[in-house]
């Protein structure tokens, strides 16, 4: 797991909260979503709560301002149609009994030394 | 914020109304569709849209011809490069 392009900026969000907090749920998803198409490459890391938001039973069930507004489902395809990538670690999954078919396709499953390398390589690193 | 003095564009996006990220979104898609020297005119009515065209532009390369708002609605000028 590493940065494709050295050429381009690369931004990893780190995002920790989960289905508990939905209000906290989209804002890395759009900003995620601007960033690549700003031309950034974006990644998006999922820990503590986070993975929860990838479950595929719960992304049409809840969004940031609840029955109002687009679901969940929006933010995270509005994100990954641009080609950010969506990645998680085992000890998440397990934190919150789940695995990696429980959630959407496409996520990734890293460790913390691919985390920190991606960290370190990255221009920026924003976490929620 | 530069006076209504601008190319006529090749192609118009109607953001009003579409809040933050949408135009910005939307503008990288449309963005696309157009030849290098085409010029896009996005209409938007996002009360940050004129920071961030700013930064999209600088950031994708593409030039910002310019913003002005005329009857609460923004209206920006990107022509696109390369």
């Amino acid at each position: 797991m590493t940065w494709t392009d050295e050429h381009q900026t690369k931004l990893l969000y780190v995002h920790t909260h989960g289905i508990d907090d939905p209000g906290r749920c989209a804002t890395p998803f759009f900003l995620a979503a601007a960033a690549a198409a700003m031309e950034f490459e974006v990644m998006i890391y999922f820990t503590m709560y986070g993975p929860t938001l990838l479950r595929k039973d719960v992304i049409d069930k809840i969004g940031p301002k609840g029955d109002q507004g687009q679901p969940l489902r929006y933010f995270i395809e509005q994100a990954t149609g641009l080609g950010v990538r969506l990645l998680v670690c085992q000890p998440s999954l397990d934190l919150n009994d789940l695995s990696l078919g429980d959630l959407i396709d496409g996520v990734e499953v890293i460790g913390a030394a691919a985390f920190n390398d991606l960290a370190a390589a990255a221009d920026a690193v924003v976490s929620f | 914020m530069s006076e209504p003095a601008a190319p006529a564009a090749d192609q118009v996006l109607d953001c009003v109304g579409a809040a933050c990220p949408l135009p910005v979104l939307k503008t990288a898609r449309a963005i696309k569709e157009l030849v290098p020297g085409q010029v896009l005119e996005i209409l938007a009515t996002d009360p940050g849209v004129e920071p961030d065209m700013r930064a999209w532009t600088s950031r994708t390369g593409n030039e910002l011809v310019s913003i002005y708002k005329q009857d609460g609605v923004f209206h920006v000028l990107i022509r696109r490069v390369g």
